[in-house]
């Protein structure tokens, strides 16, 4: 694989969201995961532009492809300038939500993924990162 | 732009929904509503929502079939959701998104042989 795929997507609208899975899916593919590997990390990817749009109302979503070790990855970065998260521990149980979503996207993403970092501060804003590793 | 659009057919009793590969939130949305319109105007005993074209299935969407289930039944109807794929199988049990009570088929084929076993019992006077 000689160039790894990279880009980056304004999330503005729910259309951005359908936008952002079809990104994630044509990276996701292009860096050879499996159909099961790349549903996971497509539905990852639309929980957390859901959640930027629903919660800060903009945001910027970043993919890159990562090599480690001659393993491929990719990496999924949600940035916003929205309320951040009070408690993160709190929003990364199942079940809590301060919106009307289902209170699934934090932890659920994590699940699906193989690495998940976040970093927020109230009235600042939310990033979120997550990594997925192609297993051989 | 991205809406798309939705097939709705009613076959003898039943209403047959086909699910778009990729929707936007406005059209599930937009299905909900068509599909409770179209209980009221065709009066069918059941419903099949056919997602064997869907290819993600995340909260948003989970939440708003299983919500047209619980609606279609206040109204009197049964829902079969019918052909999901493996992979969003795999992906919905580790979000941890369920279907609540609603009957689901491998196809549409099991989703009418249901709806047909299902049916006689509720028409009993």
């Amino acid at each position: 694989m000689s160039t790894l795929p990279q880009g980056k997507l304004r999330i503005s609208s729910e259309d951005d969201i359908v936008m952002a899975r079809r990104a994630v899916r044509e990276a996701a593919t292009h860096l050879s995961f499996g159909v099961t590997d790349v549903t996971r990390i497509v539905t990852a990817a639309s929980e957390l532009a859901r959640n930027v749009f629903l919660y800060a109302g903009s945001g910027v979503m970043r993919w890159s492809g990562l090599e480690r070790n001659g393993g491929a990855g990719i990496e999924l970065t949600f940035e916003d300038h929205g309320p951040g998260i009070a408690d993160v521990e709190q929003a990364m149980q199942a079940g809590y939500t301060t919106g009307a979503g289902l209170g699934l996207g934090l932890p659920g993403a994590k699940r699906l993924m193989d690495e998940m970092e976040i970093r927020s501060k109230v009235g600042d804003g939310t990033t979120v990162t997550l990594r997925k590793w192609l297993r051989r | 732009m991205t809406n798309q659009s939705i097939s709705m057919v009613r076959v003898r009793e039943t209403l047959m929904v086909t699910m778009p590969a990729d929707p936007d939130d406005g059209t599930v949305t937009a299905i909900q509503d068509e599909v409770l319109r179209a209980m009221e105007r065709y009066r069918p005993k059941g419903l099949v929502l056919d997602i064997s074209a869907v290819e993600t299935l995340d909260s948003f969407f989970a939440r708003t079939v299983t919500e047209t289930s619980r609606m279609v039944a206040l109204m009197g109807g049964r829902t079969v959701i019918a052909g999901m794929r493996p992979s969003v199988a795999i992906t919905a049990t580790q979000l941890g998104l369920g279907l609540g009570n609603t009957l689901t088929a491998l196809n549409v084929d099991r989703a009418l042989d249901l709806l047909s076993n299902a049916l006689p019992r509720r028409q009993r006077p």
